[in-house]
C-alpha cells in the first residue's frame, strides 16, 4: 500500500464503503473515547482543566526556548556518553540512522513504535540497504507483516479485526503448526510474544522513538504498554532514539505533568504500564543496557512552523485523542489520509510539514465541530489552524473549481433574501418528495454517504418561514 | 552550515519571543497514599500482598508460585540475594536472566501512590531488562518507600544521581492492539505480584 495525500478524496470515498473498516472504526467511541472520559472523571473534571492549562504552558515554554533547551539536552546526553545528531529533513535522518548502524556493524534491527520512523520512511530505506528491521509493537508488527502503514497514531492496527490478524500470522509464521488455533486474541498475542522474543535476543541494534526529551537531565522518556520499547533499548548493543526535535521540555518535572495528560487522553489509563527514562549508554557498574547511545533529532519542516499561525500544533504530544473524537476520522479511518499523521492533528500538521500543495485536502476534512480542540490535552486550537491552511489553499489556487462555483452560487443566493427563500423552499419541498416514511435515504451523487446513514425529511416549511411566523 | 547550526539558527530567527512562564504546579494531595497505591495497582491488574517483614518474602514467593501451578523456581538478581532465602528451602534460586515464562523477583526502591507504580533504578546488581524478560514478576517494596507522586520519586533519584535507565512499572505488560481489547503479557510479564513489606 502506498500513501498519497493527494488522493484523500478518492481514498475517503472508498473507505466509506468498506464494511470491515466500519466494524473496526465503531470501536473508537466504545473504547478510546469512553476510556478517556472515565479517566478524566476519576482525576476530577476541574483538576483536569488546571492540568491542561499547565500542559499548555509547559509546551509553550519549551517552544519559546527551543534552541536553548535543545543545546542543553545535547550537552547532557554527551556528558553521559551518548551522541546527538541533527537532521534537517527525512533524507538526512535516514542517512544518519544508516550511518550509525554501519558504524556499529549492525545488520539486524528491532524497533519500538516510532511515528517519526513512519514519517521519514525508515523501514523501506533500511531494507534497500541490506538491513533487516523488525517492528515489535504488536500493532506495528501486524501492519509491517501486511506491508501496510499504521492507521492510527497509538493503535497502528486499529483498522483490523482479529480474523485479519490470524490470517496475517498464518501467512507470516510458516514454520509453526498450521493446525494451531488462532481464534482468540490471547492466542495471537502469545504467538507474537514467542516469535518476537527470539528477535529481541539476537538483534544488533534497537531503534525507539521518544515521547519527551528532558533538557536538564538529558533523558528520553518512553511510554509503552507492552514492554517492547524497553527490550529494544536494553537487549541490543546499540540504542538509537529517533524523534522530532519539538519533543524537548525543560525537565523531568515538566514531563511528569505531561505524562498525566498523555496516557489519560490516549488510552484512558492513569499511567501506561511502562514509563522509562533513558539516559545515555549503560553506566559504570550497571548490570545491563546498551553500550552505544544515539539520539537523532529530526526537524523535517517543524521549525518552519515556528512563528506562524500553525506554531501551536508543535505543542502536540501525540495522544491521538483528537483522532478518537473526530467524526471524519471515524468515517474514513487513517489510511485514507495518505500520511503518517492522520485525523485533526494530521490535518493541522501535514500542510506545514509536507507543503500545502501536497496536503491541502486534509484541512477540508473537518465538520469544524470543535471536539478535537475540546479534548486536546495541550489545548491546540486545531480548527483555527485548519482554517489557516484553508486560507493558504485558496490563496494558492488549489481549491477545486466545483467547490468555488458552489460557494459562489450559495453566496449569490445568501445576499438576496427573497431569492434565498424561494430556493430553500424548493430544496425543502424536493427533499420531502424524495423521502420515504419521513426519511431521506438516497440522493443523486451521494451513494456512499447514504450507505451508513440517512436524515429526516424536511417537514415542509423552512426555518426562515417559521421564524417569520414567530415574529 | 552544518545541519545543527542551520536548525538552531532557524529556531532563533523564527521562534516567538513571548517568554511564557510556567506556573508552579502541585499534583492534587492524596489522603492516604498506601490505600491509593493499592487501589491503583489493582486497577492496573497487579496482585497485592502485605507482609510483616522481609522474613516473609521467600515463603510468600513459594506460595505464589504454587498457587499458579508454576515450578518452585525463582530468578534472583544480585541485589535481592540478601533476602532470607533459607526460610523457604523448597524454592530453587536461579541467578541468570529469566525467560518469557519464568518468575523473577525484583526489589523496588520506591512506589508511587498516585498511579500504583513501582520505580526501579538500573544500578549494579539490579538489571533493568529483567522487568521485561520475566513471565511473572514478584516485586518487593517497603511501605515507607511509597511516595505520593512521580515528582517525589524524581526528587529523591536526582539527589543521589540518575542512573542510565529508570523504569516506572505499573501492572503487568499489556496490549490493546487487537480490537482495542485488553490482553495481558504482550512482551513483558503476564502477571505482577507486589509484596508490600510493612516493617
Amino acid at each position: 500500500m502506498t500513501l498519497d495525500p493527494g488522493a484523500f478524496r478518492e481514498a475517503g470515498q472508498a473507505a466509506l464503503g468498506d464494511e470491515n473498516l466500519r466494524r473496526a472504526l465503531s470501536r473508537l467511541k466504545t473504547h478510546f473515547a469512553l476510556g478517556r472520559a472515565q479517566a478524566v472523571e476519576r482525576y476530577g473534571a476541574q483538576e483536569w482543566e488546571t492540568l491542561r492549562e499547565q500542559g499548555r504552558a509547559i509546551r509553550d515554554y519549551a517552544l519559546s526556548n527551543l534552541d536553548a533547551l535543545l543545546e542543553q539536552f545535547e550537552r547532557a546526553v554527551r556528558a553521559q556518553g551518548g551522541q546527538v545528531h541533527w537532521a534537517r529533513n527525512a533524507g538526512e535522518a535516514r542517512e544518519i540512522v544508516l550511518g550509525i548502524l554501519r558504524l556499529h556493524g549492525a545488520r539486524t534491527v528491532i524497533k519500538g513504535k516510532s511515528m517519526v520512523s513512519e514519517e521519514i520512511g525508515l523501514n523501506p530505506f533500511l531494507e534497500a540497504n541490506g538491513i533487516v528491521a523488525v517492528e515489535t509493537d504488536l500493532g506495528e508488527y501486524i501492519v509491517q507483516l501486511r506491508q501496510e502503514p499504521p492507521s492510527h497514531i497509538i493503535a497502528p492496527a486499529f483498522h483490523l479485526n482479529k480474523e485479519d490478524v490470524a490470517k496475517t500470522f498464518r501467512a507470516a509464521h510458516g514454520e509453526l503448526d498450521p493446525d494451531r488455533s488462532l481464534l482468540e486474541r490471547s492466542e495471537l498475542v502469545a504467538e507474537a510474544r514467542r516469535v518476537l522474543r527470539a528477535r529481541f535476543e539476537s538483534a544488533d541494534a534497537g531503534i525507539t522513538g521518544a515521547n519527551f526529551l528532558t533538557a536538564e537531565e538529558g533523558a528520553a522518556v518512553l511510554v509503552t504498554n507492552e514492554g517492547n520499547g524497553d527490550l529494544t533499548r536494553l537487549l541490543p548493543k546499540t540504542h538509537i532514539v529517533l524523534t522530532g526535535l519539538e519533543k524537548v521540555v525543560a525537565n523531568l518535572e515538566h514531563a511528569a505533568v505531561l505524562l498525566r495528560l498523555l496516557t489519560r487522553s490516549a488510552t484512558g489509563q492513569d499511567i501506561s504500564s511502562y514509563v522509562t527514562l533513558m539516559r545515555g549508554p549503560r553506566g559504570a557498574g550497571e548490570s545491563d543496557g546498551p553500550e552505544n547511545f544515539h539520539v537523532v533529532l529530526v526537524d523535517n519542516g517543524r521549525t518552519g512552523m515556528l512563528g506562524t499561525e500553525a506554531q501551536e500544533v508543535l505543542r502536540c504530544i501525540r495522544c491521538a485523542a483528537c483522532l478518537n473524537h473526530c467524526p471524519i476520522y471515524a468515517a474514513v479511518g487513517g489510511h485514507a489520509y495518505g500520511t503518517a499523521y492522520t485525523g485533526p492533528l494530521g490535518a493541522a500538521l501535514n500542510p506545514g510539514m509536507l507543503g500545502v500543495a501536497l496536503a491541502h485536502h486534509q484541512p477540508n476534512a473537518s465538520t469544524f465541530c470543535g471536539r478535537c480542540a475540546e479534548v486536546c490535552p495541550v489545548k491546540i486550537p486545531l480548527p483555527k489552524i485548519m482554517r489557516h491552511w484553508r486560507a493558504r489553499e485558496y490563496a494558492s489556487g488549489l481549491v477545486l473549481k466545483t467547490t468555488i462555483r458552489g460557494l459562489a452560487l450559495w453566496s449569490f443566493l445568501a445576499k438576496r433574501p427573497a431569492l434565498y427563500r424561494i430556493a430553500s423552499a424548493i430544496a425543502a419541498g424536493g427533499l420531502k418528495r424524495m423521502s420515504r416514511n419521513g426519511r431521506v435515504r438516497a440522493l443523486p451523487m451521494m451513494r456512499n454517504w447514504f450507505l451508513v446513514r440517512d436524515f429526516p425529511a424536511p417537514q415542509g416549511r423552512t426555518f426562515q418561514s417559521l421564524w417569520a411566523n414567530r415574529k | 552550515m552544518s545541519a545543527r547550526e542551520e536548525i538552531l539558527s532557524r529556531i532563533r530567527i523564527r521562534r516567538l519571543h513571548s517568554a511564557p512562564t510556567v506556573p508552579d504546579f502541585a499534583p492534587p494531595a492524596l489522603a492516604n497514599p498506601i490505600e491509593m497505591f493499592v487501589a491503583r495497582a489493582q486497577r492496573a491488574n497487579a496482585e497485592l500482598h502485605f507482609l510483616d517483614s522481609e522474613i516473609d518474602v521467600p515463603h510468600t514467593i513459594a506460595w505464589l508460585l504454587r498457587a499458579r501451578n508454576l515450578p518452585a523456581i525463582v530468578h534472583v538478581p544480585p541485589h535481592a540475594s540478601a533476602l532470607p532465602w533459607d526460610t523457604a528451602p523448597g524454592l530453587t534460586l536461579h541467578r541468570g536472566a529469566p525467560g518469557p515464562d519464568d518468575a523473577a523477583v525484583a526489589l523496588a526502591p520506591f512506589g508511587i501512590a498516585e498511579t500504583g507504580t513501582l520505580v526501579y533504578a538500573s544500578t549494579a546488581g539490579a538489571p533493568a531488562s529483567w522487568h521485561f524478560r520475566a513471565g511473572f514478576e514478584i516485586a518487593v517494596v517497603r511501605a515507607d518507600a511509597i511516595l505520593p507522586h512521580m515528582e517525589n520519586a524524581i526528587a529523591v533519584l536526582k539527589a543521589s544521581g540518575l542512573p542510565s535507565t529508570i523504569n516506572f512499572v505499573t501492572g503487568p505488560s499489556r496490549t490493546g492492539d487487537i480490537e482495542q481489547t485488553l490482553e495481558l503479557g504482550a512482551h513483558g510479564p503476564k502477571a505482577l505480584a507486589i509484596l508490600i513489606v510493612q516493617n
